[in-house]
């Protein structure tokens, strides 16, 4: 089983705390989300995950022990940022980067040459990568990430600026990935990307874990809203201790209640003044659940 | 790691062990730049063409110096004395050894003098001035070489006439007045051959370490900027990524010297200079060894200069330095002489020039150019230790220009 972990990772830059005390685990076989805002500290993390930052107090663990050199030249790694060799050809690129990571020469370009056919790039192989399109260029610039079985995947913001397509190819490649039981870990600002792809979460905020989950625990913990619709006008359950309406509108309210107490004497208010249609609770979305962990 | 699961679209073997083979990974690094440079357009025809000048210039100074000149003389029909004095003349030329040839043109009278001068069968025209003298005519103002070779042989013939007369002879006349040259080291160059090759030398220098010191820098940000550097970090150690960055742009400026330099002496074997291969050859590979050693050091100097950079816009600040020393010993090395010359012969850097330049003067003595090569070697290890250490504290720092200080400073 490999799991990437990090425990009390710690990086600042002068006075500033970018990574204050950061833990998670990225496990096998599962496809972990990384989210925060810009400067939360998503990329100094996965920097000194790759060894590309030093790390000023805390550590990365691998399978249960400290990374080595050798573990992080088996990890895929697609930095923020990223270009390629703009005059040289796609294929050639793709095989220098996984030969200096110790992949046979000839292996490199079969694998190479696979993937790059089934991106629809397998006749442009031979082209500078500058000619290529964008959206091209990132797709080359993942599957230099996936070259070679890597052991663990770490990508930063692999899917900006690819269309829905695009984006769906590459989550199929990345699947097939954790299927063989590696850790993928990567970042985006995309929440519905994350909310619809990721078996797990960590949303970073200042340089801290905010929140660490499945999305289903995540929505669990965030505050539940309950509905209610009446016959009659709604306007009344401003008035009820306990409740805090967060929206009246005619005949249905949303509200907060701060315990079980509440919800009784709102239900029981709303049924001595008439019908009661619907009293069900909210599951908050994941973009809820961000802006409140992170507000 | 898990079982790996099957699966159907990938062909490729289990996953490769972590093996140390990170160890080997400059010849890739070096591979790669050594590829892309002598696959790239500008570079090659850049080259191409340096060739061609060199070729071209070579060509021209050696037809211009096997070219024979040869001036036709007219004299009028039965003027002995002018005969003579042309025949003379046409002696001292042939005995100076040089390139000049003059003929004897006999025609009619005065009249098929001029018209031969006229319709350019005779370049000048050899007559009395009827005083006692004598006139060289042409059609515009007579070529000078042949006007003093005539000159002198009317001259000598003149005095000799003149001293028999008076009853005594030349050689008596001019007794002890004879000067003589002679070559103490038959190897040694001419002043002007000397300054040409001294330049020739220091503009290898400055071609080689500028052209090939701004190919490793620009390769070095071109990677920062792209951040494929970080996924090199993560496969190499940056230790093997500098080295076989060196190595690979020390192979195209190596080569490239050695290119020129081959055509050049093949240029000189073929000309009248060619007396001087044994000593330019000698002082060529003493040059082409100070100036492996001495781009090591250069090459890592600038390796540095393209990991202060965060962009390729930045390399002409962080460059500076490097262009400074170069442009420098350029111009010190091809202006100095004497004893300046021979403290630059030590000073390393300059002396990689200055040192190659004495012992084509033959004012080395043998163990010279061995120790200042020590002091090359020693400075050269020196600058790659500091560069080694500069490189691997800015190459992953991001956000704008590192100063050598921060670089030498940073912990990763």
């Amino acid at each position: 089983m490999s799991t990437l972990e990090v425990r009390n990772l710690t990086r600042t830059f002068g006075d500033l705390r970018a990574v204050d005390g950061v833990s998670f685990a990225a496990r096998d076989g599962l496809l972990t989300g990384f989210v925060g805002s810009n400067g939360a500290g998503k990329t100094s993390t996965m920097r000194m995950m790759m060894g590309v930052l030093a790390i000023t107090s805390g550590e990365v663990l691998f399978d249960g022990a400290p990374v080595t050199r050798a573990d992080r030249r088996t990890f895929g790694y697609m930095p923020e940022e990223r270009g390629l060799y703009p005059k040289q050809p796609a294929l050639d690129q793709l095989v220098y980067l996984a030969r200096l990571r110790g992949i046979p020469a000839a292996q490199a370009r079969t694998e190479a040459m696979e993937h790059l056919e089934r991106l629809g790039l397998g006749e442009r192989a031979k082209d500078h990568v500058e000619k290529l399109s964008l959206g091209n260029q990132q797709r080359v610039q993942i599957t230099a990430a996936l070259m070679g079985r890597p052991r663990a995947l770490i990508l930063d913001e692999p899917f900006s600026g690819l269309d829905p397509s695009a984006v769906d190819d590459m989550v199929d490649l990345l699947r097939e990935h954790t299927a063989r039981g590696v850790p993928v870990l990567f970042s985006s600002h995309q929440l519905d990307l994350v909310e619809r792809l990721c078996e797990r979460l960590v949303i970073l905020r200042g340089g801290r874990v905010v929140a660490d989950g499945t999305p289903a625990d995540l929505q669990s913990t965030g505050t539940v809203r309950h509905r209610l619709v009446l016959g009659g006008d709604a306007g009344w359950v401003r008035g009820v201790p306990g409740v805090h309406a967060v929206d009246v509108d005619g005949t249905t309210a949303l509200v907060e209640l701060v315990d079980d107490a509440a919800a009784q004497r709102l239900l029981a208010s709303a049924l001595e003044r008439g019908t009661v249609h619907e009293l069900s609770p909210v599951r908050p979305s994941l973009a809820q659940i961000y802006r409140e962990v992170t507000s | 790691m898990t079982a790996p699961t099957q699966d159907p679209t990938r062909t490729t073997p289990a996953p490769q062990p972590p093996d140390d083979g990170a160890r080997g990974a400059w010849r890739l690094v070096m591979q790669r730049e050594i590829v892309t440079k002598a696959m790239n357009k500008a570079f090659v025809i850049g080259l191409l063409v340096s060739l061609g000048v060199i070729a071209a210039l070579a060509a021209f100074f050696t037809w211009q110096g096997n070219r024979v000149d040869t001036s036709t003389v007219a004299v009028s029909g039965g003027d002995t004395a002018a005969v003579a004095a042309v025949t003379s003349a046409a002696d001292l030329a042939q005995a100076e050894g040089g390139n000049d040839e003059i003929e004897v043109l006999e025609v009619g009278d005065d009249a098929a003098a001029r018209a031969a001068l006229e319709d350019g069968e005779a370049d000048a025209w050899l007559h009395p001035d009827g005083e006692g003298g004598w006139v060289l005519s042409g059609q515009g103002e007579p070529d000078g070489t042949l006007t003093r070779f005539v000159g002198t042989a009317v001259e000598q013939r003149t005095v000799a006439a003149n001293a028999e007369a008076a009853g005594t002879s030349v050689a008596e006349l001019s007794a002890g007045a004879e000067l003589s040259t002679e070559a103490l080291d038959a190897d040694a160059m001419g002043e002007q051959a000397m300054f040409f090759a001294t330049f020739a030398l220091s503009f290898l220098f400055f071609a080689g370490a500028l052209t090939s010191g701004n190919m490793i820098a620009s390769s070095v940000v071109e990677e920062k900027q792209s951040r494929l550097v970080e996924i090199i970090a993560t496969a190499v150690p940056l230790r093997q990524l500098l080295a076989g960055k060196i190595l690979g742009s020390s192979v195209i400026a190596i080569g490239q010297n050695l290119l020129f330099a081959g055509v050049g002496l093949i240029a000189v074997a073929a000309s009248p200079i060619s007396i001087a291969l044994p000593a330019l050859s000698t002082s060529l590979i003493w040059f082409v060894v100070f100036f492996a050693i001495g781009f090591l050091a250069l090459a890592a100097l600038y390796a540095v200069a393209g990991a202060l950079a965060s962009r390729a816009e930045d390399l002409q600040y962080t460059s500076t330095p490097m262009t400074f020393l170069v442009m420098g010993v350029y111009f010190l090395t091809f202006t100095a002489s004497g004893t300046f010359l021979t403290v630059l012969s030590y000073v390393p850097i300059a002396n990689v020039v200055a040192m190659p330049a004495r012992v084509l003067s033959g004012d080395a003595m043998w163990w010279e150019p061995v120790v200042s090569l020590l002091i090359l070697s020693v400075f050269a290890v020196i600058a790659l230790l500091v560069s080694e250490r500069a490189f691997r504290g800015s190459l992953l720092q991001t956000g704008g220009r590192i100063s050598w200080r921060q670089a030498l400073r940073s912990p990763s």
